[in-house]
């Protein structure tokens, strides 16, 4: 049977985001390949020191970095959590981050501005891609919003209806709250970046965050509030990319002479709340939910006209 | 009807990140800060504008002493890194001001230059606790001091004197000590800078 491109999309959305994560789970354990580089630098001592499996990982560590040239200083070149992130040499800085140093600081340094060419790119060209290719968090609120899906056959649970701009509000309280304290407040108040922060205090310090708590609360939100609560009304980012890739590139298409008056599949089942029924693109991911859900395929995702 | 839903969301939102200063009440702030900040790190006031909490500095540390600090320092200090001298020390690699993305710990080179410009604190040597000082030849201070000769002599029994200019900071002859309570502390920068402020 041949896949539709709902399907495909869908796949590719679920690859991506898992990938993010394997590379934030990569990204902590490059702390212990660190450590030993430094110390032992000999598979064989952190296979004494630590077991057969870290010396397994090890070796693989290794000869992944020594590809590039010098491992230790190629290992170094990576670092970060989702937030502002260094991969292989290539920064990423959150626009959120962007804004909150610009308002404190009024002077940025070049490499963190730099770091924006390739989120503002995608979301220009693709528009709110980040939440559902890129975020890690977002898997997390797929699979509970999916449990939402089964749990409801059994329960009830309200659809808290609210406005977008609760999403706005979380932004400029957390950038008062920045300005007064530290940006480190972003740790409690973005689902991505908490995940990041939990993965990273685990795996590289060994310890619990209190970001836990919040991923807890954003959880709950999402379960008992409606599906997909924190990306529709509490995330900042997907709200502020949504409103950059506004008149995106690439976006959703409706072939109108197939469309049925009386359906509204696509309007029920977007998480992110958007409108494919009556042409209304802001705020689309492109996750292609509604193009598996439409019954007769008149949605399709390319260029906009 | 829209807007009004617009603004009353719009409050909701504003209101929910003020939770946090009021949970981090329930935490005790403590009076005296005994962390030091990573090599490199600008004066307190102007590190704490910059630095994001991105925690690349934690994540290339090869020693693994840089940690990232939770709720108990405050919100002031949330999630900013911090090196603890007598668990782990900085052994001045460097590595750390090579990644630091916003410019908060300023770009120094992995050489002799550059560990000497560091300033992270001074030590401090308590000379009635020292076992050098009563007659046990010690010297494990003077041992693990990155920069021997220079930011540290030493006399007859290994009595160790620390030269102020010179001290970078970085702690290790803090963990290094072999008397408890450590005999020689480190005072982080911003201890020192408050201190000086105090006076003037």
């Amino acid at each position: 049977m041949k896949k539709s491109q709902g399907q495909v999309l869908l796949g590719i959305s679920i690859v991506t985001r898992a990938s993010v994560l394997a590379i934030l789970i990569g990204l902590a354990l490059n702390l212990k390949y660190l450590n030993w580089k430094n110390g032992y630098n000999l598979s064989r001592l952190v296979g004494l020191a630590a077991g057969e499996w870290w010396k397994l990982f090890y070796e693989i560590y290794d000869g992944f970095f020594s590809m590039f040239g010098d491992p230790l200083t190629i290992a170094q070149s990576n670092a970060g959590m989702t937030w502002s992130i260094r991969i292989m040499g290539v920064p990423f800085t959150d626009p959120i981050a962007f804004l909150s140093v610009l308002l404190k600081n009024h002077h940025i340094e070049v490499g963190f501005g730099l770091g924006l060419i390739i989120p503002l790119t995608l979301s220009l060209t693709f528009g709110r891609v980040f939440c559902s290719y890129v975020c890690p968090a977002s898997l997390l609120f797929f699979s509970t919003s999916r449990l939402r899906r089964f749990l409801l056959k059994f329960f009830y649970f309200p659809d808290v209806q609210m406005s977008r701009g609760s999403a706005y509000g979380v932004l400029c309280g957390g950038l008062v709250l920045s300005y007064i304290f530290t940006h480190g407040v972003w740790t409690h108040i973005l689902p991505y970046f908490a995940i990041g922060q939990t993965i990273f205090h685990a795996i590289g310090f060994g310890t619990l965050s209190s970001c836990f708590v919040v991923i807890l609360g954003f959880v709950l939100a999402d379960l008992l509030l409606g599906n997909n609560f924190t990306c529709k009304y509490l995330c900042p980012t997907g709200q502020l990319l949504g409103f950059i890739g506004s008149k995106s590139v690439v976006s959703i298409k409706r072939d109108a002479a197939d469309c049925i008056d009386s359906c509204n599949a696509c309007t029920v089942v977007c998480h992110l709340s958007v409108n494919p029924k009556v042409d209304e693109t802001k705020n689309c991911s492109l996750c292609g939910e509604c193009l598996i859900a439409c019954p007769t395929k008149c949605l399709s995702i390319g260029v906009r006209p | 009807m829209k807007r009004r839903n617009f603004i009353s969301s719009f409050i909701i939102g504003l209101i929910l990140p003020f939770i946090m200063p009021l949970v981090s009440k329930f935490q005790a702030s403590p009076l005296v800060r005994r962390f030091l900040r990573p090599p490199g790190a600008k004066s307190e006031k102007e590190f704490l504008d910059l630095c994001t909490a991105c925690g690349q500095c934690a994540n290339v540390c090869p020693n693994q002493c840089i940690t990232l600090l939770g709720f108990e320092e405050g919100l002031d200090q949330l999630a900013t890194p911090a090196i603890v001298a007598r668990s782990r020390a900085c052994i001045l690699c460097m590595a750390c001001t090579q990644v630091c993305p916003t410019g908060a710990l300023e770009k120094l080179p992995m050489t002799e230059e550059g560990k000497k410009s560091v300033n992270m604190g001074k030590a401090v040597l308590m000379e009635d606790i020292c076992f050098s000082y009563h007659g046990r030849t010690c010297g494990a201070c003077y041992r693990a001091c990155p920069l021997p000769g220079k930011a540290m002599t030493i006399g007859l029994y290994e009595q160790p004197t620390i030269i102020e200019d010179a001290c970078v900071g970085c702690g290790l002859c803090e963990q290094a000590c072999i008397h408890m309570p450590q005999a020689i502390r480190v005072i982080p920068r911003f201890e020192i800078e408050q201190n000086e402020a105090s006076k003037s």
